[in-house]
């Protein structure tokens, strides 16, 4: 079952002149946990909705299994997308109680785990009875978690989970789902904008910018190679002389860049200048942020 | 472990999860709370525990198993080596210098402190 997988090929999505994703090639494999990662517009959710044949791209294919996932039921039936709720939903689920909502989404998820969605609806303390309509943010992306999980779906992707959620309620998702993944070997796409509580959750990172993939790394072994260089202008500049420098800050005499090593490179700090390992959330602002100058 | 911060340096000193994970198990056993010969968490237990990804747990966990603090018993688990924990303190002591005497004088050069006066003010601490 090793070779089973999602690939992308060359997807293009435009809307009217706008270029939503620029030729994105993508695999995405069995039993891992991936972070997307990118700017408001990047264009994730879009992303999500083609690879999971929900939104028809306007070049390119998605396959899974080597199947085209494009109405596919066979295909379809492993791979699971619970969208952002939000209260005005153009899909006229808004008027659902949650109970009926949870229902709908039974019927349509083959390998639905009814107990597993009664024990996490327990947990968030969800009122069954409530509309979705009437549901506070963070309620709503508890029952897109939900529907998440108890899809039990090969390849789930969930787009901004944690949206709205308190603090203790996204570490509590976070448990929740290494605990369905160490069970299951599941394969989950999540995208968010609470980067570095997440980071350690990710297997791998991948990076959308304008539509484009700039970087799909293993979570850790990105951080290892990450590094900001800072100190007197001239010293940072000889230091990391020949190398590509992302997000540079000037401040007087005083500069600050980042740089991802290659293999058996390596930065020693002295005493001019300052060599520090960085979090995902860092070099993702380095990678996608605006310059300051 | 780091001297003041200077301009256009970030602001948080991070270390990678999986060596935190890996340096945690050798504290504990240097601290008698995992004794030789015992069991220590499993991968999965350990992502839990910490909410992180079980490979980012097994990668702190191999990291030991290459240094022979720990070894495998198949299908049972991860178990400290016998002679694990000296092993450790010899490690440790060969790192020390690096690690903290080396930061140590580094700091010291840039607020011009000579080698002569760290001495003499290390030994009026001890």
């Amino acid at each position: 079952m090793n070779e089973e997988k999602l690939i992308c090929r060359d997807i293009v999505k435009t809307y009217g002149k706008k270029d939503v994703l620029d030729h994105v090639n993508l695999e995405l494999e069995k039993g891992k946990i991936y972070g997307l990662i990118g700017r408001n517009g990047a264009g994730k959710t879009t992303l999500l909705s083609i690879l999971s044949a929900q939104n028809p791209a306007t070049r390119g294919t998605v396959t899974y299994n080597g199947m085209p996932v494009w109405e596919n039921r066979e295909a379809l039936d492993h791979i699971c997308f619970s969208r952002e709720l939000n209260p005005i939903g153009s899909q006229g689920q808004s008027n659902l109680k949650v109970k009926e909502y949870l229902q709908a989404a039974s019927i349509v998820m083959p390998n639905w785990d009814n107990e597993l969605a009664k024990h996490l609806v327990e947990k968030f303390e969800l009122d069954e009875k409530k509309k979705i309509v009437k549901l506070s943010k963070g309620m709503m992306s508890m029952v897109t978690i939900i529907c998440a999980l108890a899809s039990k779906a090969d390849y789930t992707f969930l787009d901004e989970p944690v949206a709205g959620l308190d603090v203790v309620m996204r570490e509590y998702f976070y448990r929740v789902l290494l605990d369905e993944f160490a069970d299951s070997g599941r394969t989950f796409v999540i995208s968010t904008h609470i980067i570095e509580e997440a980071s350690d959750v990710f297997e791998e990172v991948i990076m959308l910018d304008k539509g484009k993939i700039i970087l799909k790394e293993n979570t850790q072994e990105l951080l290892d190679r990450s590094r900001h260089i800072s100190g007197k202008a001239e010293e940072v500049d000889a230091m990391t002389a020949g190398m590509k420098t992302f997000h540079v800050e000037k401040m007087g005499r005083s500069k600050g860049v980042t740089v991802l090593l290659e293999p058996g490179q390596e930065l020693k700090q002295t005493a001019d200048v300052s060599v520090q390992q960085m979090n995902l959330q860092q070099v993702f602002v380095a990678l996608c942020g605006k310059e300051v100058e | 472990m780091k001297g003041d911060e200077r301009m256009n340096e970030i602001l948080t000193q991070e270390k990678s999860i999986y060596l935190q994970i890996s340096e945690m198990i050798e504290n504990d056993i240097l601290r008698d709370i995992i004794l030789e010969e015992e069991k220590v968490p499993s991968t999965n237990e350990l992502a839990k525990l910490y909410a992180i990804n079980p490979a980012t747990a097994a990668k702190g966990i191999n990291i030991l198993v290459d240094s022979g603090v720990l070894y495998k018993k198949r299908g049972i688990g991860m178990f400290v080596a016998t002679g694990a924990k000296e092993e450790i303190k010899k490690r440790k002591q060969a790192e020390f210098a690096d690690k903290y005497i080396k930061t140590l004088l580094m700091e010291a050069e840039s607020i011009g402190i000579t080698k002569e006066e760290l001495i003499r003010m290390i030994k009026q601490s001890v």
